[in-house]
């Protein structure tokens, strides 16, 4: 009941926070406009068919993407030092409720948030998509079984196009589970950084994250001595590595040859939460210690 | 029955901007007892909210012990039976006062019929029966201090830790929260209140602590620490050679108007001054002067500071 309740607060309050609103509402108004997009550079609903729903596609993951990482950043920064500094947290630690309560229940709060605004965003896209393709070939859509018929037959007249289309649902759940890994990163910073501080050690932690694989390559490098290979091995290992959600491209060319997406989604949901479960334990310790 | 609260050789020291040690609290001894409203009082910064702070399991000892309600400090069983009224409570906006009061009574896991009453109650003891469902935007300071008190009143606490209940309250609010804590001391409860309202620190207090830069400076019974043995006794019909005979016996000797009011320090010098004026004038009065706890503060502060 505690860390429900103290989630559901956290939520309230963090879905009222302006700069978020700001975020979400620019985020969802650019995915509806997104729905003039074309190649051609021509306001049309039908130019350009498949091609203009790929740009629509990618625009729509990329914007979510961007919007998601704000949105991560700008509410995990504060959860800690906002609730110090206005005092609210005194009044609930004085209230039989231990430490790991409080920080579970932020999380959870936090992670709800993302959740909702993912979420929001990812209706408007999943329906601006179908509106696109709908739009495309209204005679030629169908809703079921089209993705597995595909866009192989690029250029014919009469192609399927999937109406709703299950690659773009795994991308919106992509976005989620990034971000979610992200926002429990920041949040463990919180505990003991400053907003200021925690925002750039967040940026930097996603920059190196998406960098993961150049990193494993400069510890496997021949060349390199013992202490980059130890340095760049464990950057690989104890950052995240974002670059793995990023999957775009495979779900915008699904003839690209990925295994089972669905498969990857899971392991990837794996990962997320191996490494929000391990933030929040390290986030746990050190709050159970810190003064406030 | 034990006491409500035990320090005993508590120092609190934080790292200073250049890496040195702080020290907030030095060597503080204390024990509240059971049933007594306890004051609290110092100058911005001589230690007050840190004490509190690790009264409440908030911020820990560098050195030294702290018991409340026989635990030791940031107990958490003995959290359920205590509430802290911070000072200038911040409460989430975005909530009604109700809300506010529902997610507090979650806090100490009462169900959903005990939390319906139990806020019913507590609004209509704060005067805010009507003002339930208003968020707190639109609530004033001191509507916020009195539902920061109802949240203080949740779980009926037997040690209440109050931090300026009455800062920024209008009179009548001021008055309220006054008799609130005296009803408490009359239902049993141990109030240990923090505040620079020193009127009301007198008015309600049994004992009083007075702490000036970490260090405990002052602690007694308000009516010993407030009596201070010096004596005003006034003439009328003085003139000069009355003036002339009891001068070198007062402390200080003020005539006002056809008055002559001469201080004294002992009740030797009483005898003294009303024998040397025998004859001479007429007694108007004798009168044992009390100090205010503001005088008493102001004085130990400022003499601390010279």
């Amino acid at each position: 009941m505690i860390i429900w309740s103290i989630a559901k607060t956290t939520v309230g309050d963090a879905m009222r926070k302006k700069v978020l609103q700001i975020f979400l509402v620019i985020a969802m108004g650019l995915i509806v406009i997104s729905l003039s997009f074309s190649q051609t550079l021509t306001f049309s609903a039908n130019q350009g068919s498949t091609m203009d729903l790929e740009l629509v596609k990618s625009f729509g993951l990329g914007l979510m993407a961007l919007a998601g990482w704000l949105i991560a950043l700008v509410m995990g920064v504060s959860l800690i030092p906002q609730e110090i500094e206005r005092r609210t947290i005194y009044t609930i630690l004085s209230k039989p409720v231990k430490r790991y309560e409080f920080i579970i229940g932020k999380f959870l709060g936090a992670i709800l948030t993302l959740a909702i605004c993912v979420a929001l965003m990812g209706i408007v896209f999943v329906g601006v998509v179908a509106a696109k393709a709908y739009l495309a070939h209204p005679a030629a859509t169908s809703i079921q079984g089209a993705a597995k018929q595909g866009l192989d037959t690029a250029g014919a007249a009469a192609q399927k196009i999937p109406v709703i289309d299950a690659n773009m649902l795994i991308g919106v759940v992509m976005v989620f589970l990034q971000f979610f890994v992200l926002v429990s990163v920041v949040m463990m910073f919180s505990v003991v950084c400053t907003p200021t501080v925690n925002f750039f050690l967040g940026l930097g932690v996603y920059i190196v994250g998406l960098l993961s694989s150049t990193s494993l390559t400069l510890a496997n490098s021949k060349d390199a001595g013992v202490f980059v290979k130890v340095f760049y091995t464990a950057i690989h290992w104890v950052i995240p590595n974002f670059d793995k959600f990023n999957v775009t491209n495979v779900l915008l060319y699904p003839e690209m040859p990925v295994g089972s997406i669905a498969l990857y989604t899971l392991k990837m949901t794996l990962y997320g939460l191996l490494f929000s479960l391990g933030a929040m334990l390290v986030s746990i310790i050190i709050f159970e210690g810190k003064e406030v | 029955m034990a006491d409500a609260i035990v320090v005993q050789g508590l120092n609190k020291t934080y790292k200073g901007a250049l890496g040195d040690r702080v020290a907030a609290v030095v060597d503080l001894n204390l024990r509240v007892f059971q049933g007594e409203i306890f004051g609290f009082i110092g100058p911005n910064g001589a230690g007050k909210t840190t004490t509190i702070k690790i009264l409440l399991g908030l911020l820990f000892p560098t050195q030294g012990s702290v018991e409340v309600l026989g635990a030791p400090a940031g107990d958490n069983d003995t959290k359920k039976r205590i509430s802290y009224l911070p000072e200038s409570p911040y409460f989430y906006e975005h909530m009604t006062g109700y809300e506010v009061l529902d997610f507090y009574c979650k806090l100490f896991r009462l169900d959903n019929a005990a939390r319906k009453s139990k806020i019913a109650e507590l609004l209509d003891i704060v005067g805010l029966a009507d003002d339930g469902g208003r968020t707190l935007r639109q609530y004033s300071k001191g509507m916020l201090q009195r539902i920061g008190v109802a949240q203080s009143l949740i779980n009926d606490p037997d040690l209440l830790i109050f931090d300026e209940p009455t800062s920024g309250l209008d009179p009548i609010a001021h008055k309220d929260i006054q008799d609130l804590i005296l009803s408490l001391k009359h239902m049993g409860k141990t109030v240990f209140l923090s505040s620079h309202q020193l009127s009301d620190v007198e008015t309600v207090c049994d004992r009083v602590a007075i702490i000036n830069r970490g260090k405990l400076v002052k602690l007694g019974v308000m009516e010993e620490l407030l009596h201070i043995g010096r004596t005003v006794i006034t003439f009328s019909s003085a003139d000069q050679s009355v003036m002339d005979a009891v001068k070198p016996l007062a402390d200080e000797c003020r005539p006002e108007g056809n008055l002559l009011r001469v201080y004294v320090d002992s009740e030797d010098d009483v005898t003294r001054v009303l024998e040397a004026a025998r004859g001479k004038a007429h007694l108007v009065s004798v009168v044992p002067q009390r100090q205010t706890l503001e005088d008493l503060f102001v004085q130990i502060v400022r003499g601390a500071h010279k």
